[in-house]
């Protein structure tokens, strides 16, 4: 039943052309991140005039503009596209046919999970190969050493995120509201990581510190209990949701 | 036997009481039409039928298995055509069919197969037309279709035929008709004239109780008397003759309506309508019309909500 409901879900992200715009905007990211690394030394000259020192632009330039994109505009990219995805068929209705045929609430949540995490992991991946390859022709140095174990701490933020997602759709009566409890959630997130006791515990260095772990080998190791706590809320987001929506009027 | 039963069933919206210890019971195979004004818990009954709402109290039970909210399992015994149905408009019919037969667990070749009864069945093509651009008609074909393809035991219809226009409607209900004896069908509607041409079981509900509820026969022999009526020019005329109507013993119950006049009666209606002629006659009054009614379920309705 969940494999019926995750081609349901696959067919409708292409249709709706959702995932294609969510693929040339992080494809738009891939191919700018290098290119801005490239051109801000001479966007400053330019601007502030010859005289004006800038260092000569590294690999490690390209990364921040990666890393800074994808934290500060692809996850709210994917809670704009993705915040009503819940709210959205409870309103139009269009899940009453397919319950009243026997199918579980629980695989809708479980496929919608499936489906935007598989849709986030795709984009993430095509923006991580291509800044890759432009990063390596523009800047081939061995300042970046440790480029997988810097990318997978932010897949896994955005596994959880999405799970969120789902949650905070469920939980909402319209996208607004699903997208506003994700910012929420975000910003108690951003509040937490005041506190630096607090930060091998927090979900969101996971996606702040990337440069860290891109850099310094074994700088990942410290931050096992923000994997963990990031594990832990993706998968209990998904159990009440599924709680949730086991009880959800439809 | 009952496919369907509903005991001591109540639900409440905040102070308001939808239905009250609602006892009903659906024989398998009937066409079982359920009728009763706007607001009085038919959809609420669907929907708690369907484990889309939630019980206060008592039981639902659909062939010996108890409907729980939220579940699945009765549903996989049930059809459902809500009044308004709703789609994924970026799939085409066929699709979308493809996706219900796949979650009520049809087998691949035989799902091929009963798309395209289905389709030629309601009158819808088989091409690439997504669902957007379906009319209203389309739509509501397209939701016939879904709730008939897994050849369900129990068939819920919500007011099916309101959005369809007269041919669709039509055609509908000879499709429901076709169904007696294979399918039970609980068929929602106001319209009481499509509950008289193909249900055999009727329950009427009303203050959250189902006031009558048994076969379309039994019920008229009940509760409906043939009338006559008589209308005229004037109210005057009509208030005259109506007072000379009362005034003859057992002749039946007499009522008004402005420029009508109505007889209930029971036995032959020729001895009454010769000896009505000679009153006419001797009160020199001419009325423009007579009409014999026969036994109706709006009769039935009317007099089971208490309405004149």
């Amino acid at each position: 039943m969940t494999w019926i409901m995750i081609k349901k879900e696959a067919r409708e992200a292409w249709r709706s052309r959702r995932f294609l715009i969510l693929l040339i905007v992080f494809l738009i990211f891939g191919l700018m991140n290098p290119l801005m690394a490239k051109l801000t030394p001479e966007i400053m000259k330019m601007s502030f005039g010859k005289q004006f020192s800038v260092p000569a632009p590294t690999s490690l330039d390209s990364w921040t503009q990666f890393y800074k994109n994808n934290s500060q505009i692809g996850i709210y990219l994917l809670a704009i596209i993705f915040g009503g995805t819940i709210s959205g068929e409870v309103n139009r209705g269009t899940l009453v046919n397919l319950v009243t045929k026997g199918l579980p609430r629980r695989t809708v949540i479980v496929s919608k999970w499936l489906v935007i995490t598989a849709e986030w992991l795709l984009v993430a991946l095509v923006s991580f190969l291509v800044t890759w390859g432009y990063t390596a022709y523009y800047f081939p140095d061995q300042k970046s050493p440790h480029l997988w174990l810097a990318f997978l701490p932010l897949l896994l933020f955005g596994c959880s995120l999405t799970a969120l997602i789902v949650l905070a759709s469920t939980l909402a009566r319209n996208s607004y509201e699903g997208l506003f409890m994700v910012i929420g959630y975000t910003i108690v997130l951003y509040l937490l990581s005041l506190f630096t006791d607090f930060k091998h515990y927090n979900p969101l260095s996971l996606i702040n510190h990337n440069l860290t772990f891109l850099t310094k080998a074994g700088s990942l190791t410290p931050y096992w209990p923000a994997l963990l706590v990031t594990g832990v809320l993706g998968a209990l987001a998904l159990l009440v949701a599924n709680l949730k929506f086991a009880r959800k009027q439809l | 036997m009952s496919l369907l039963e509903l005991h001591q069933a109540g639900k409440s919206f905040g102070s308001q009481q939808v239905l009250n210890n609602l006892e009903m019971a659906v024989p398998e195979g009937a066409i079982f039409g359920f009728v009763g004004e706007n607001g009085a818990g038919k959809t609420t009954t669907m929907r708690l039928i369907l484990g889309l709402e939630q019980l206060d109290h008592g039981t639902i039970q659909i062939a010996g298995r108890p409907v729980e909210y939220g579940g699945a399992t009765t549903n996989q015994l049930t059809g459902y055509l809500p009044d308004v149905p709703a789609f994924y408009d970026y799939l085409t019919a066929a699709e979308y069919l493809r996706l219900c037969g796949q979650i009520t667990g049809l087998p691949q070749g035989e799902l091929d197969t009963r798309i395209k009864t289905m389709l030629t069945r309601v009158g819808l093509a088989t091409g690439s037309r997504r669902i957007k651009g379906f009319s209203r008609g389309m739509r509501q074909r397209l939701g016939i279709a879904q709730a008939l393809l897994n050849q369900p035991r129990l068939l819920i219809c919500d007011e099916p035929t309101s959005a369809l226009d007269p041919e669709g409607r039509n055609q509908f209900l000879e499709l429901l008709a076709s169904l007696r004896g294979q399918t039970t069908v609980l068929f929602s509607t106001h319209i009481l004239a499509d509950v008289e041409r193909i249900c055999d079981h009727v329950g009427i509900l009303d203050q959250g109780r189902l006031q009558v509820c048994d076969t379309l026969t039994a019920l008229k022999q009940q509760y409906a008397q043939p009338q006559l009526i008589w209308r005229f020019a004037q109210v005057d005329a009509a208030n005259r003759f109506a007072q000379a109507l009362a005034a003859q013993p057992n002749w039946g119950q007499v009522t008004t309506a402005t420029q009508q006049v109505r007889l209930a009666y029971q036995g032959p209606a020729e001895p009454l309508i010769r000896r009505a002629w000679q009153l006419l006659l001797q009160m020199d009054l001419t009325p423009l019309a007579m009409e014999q009614v026969a036994p109706s379920l709006e009769q039935i309705f009317l007099k089971v909500v208490g309405q004149p």
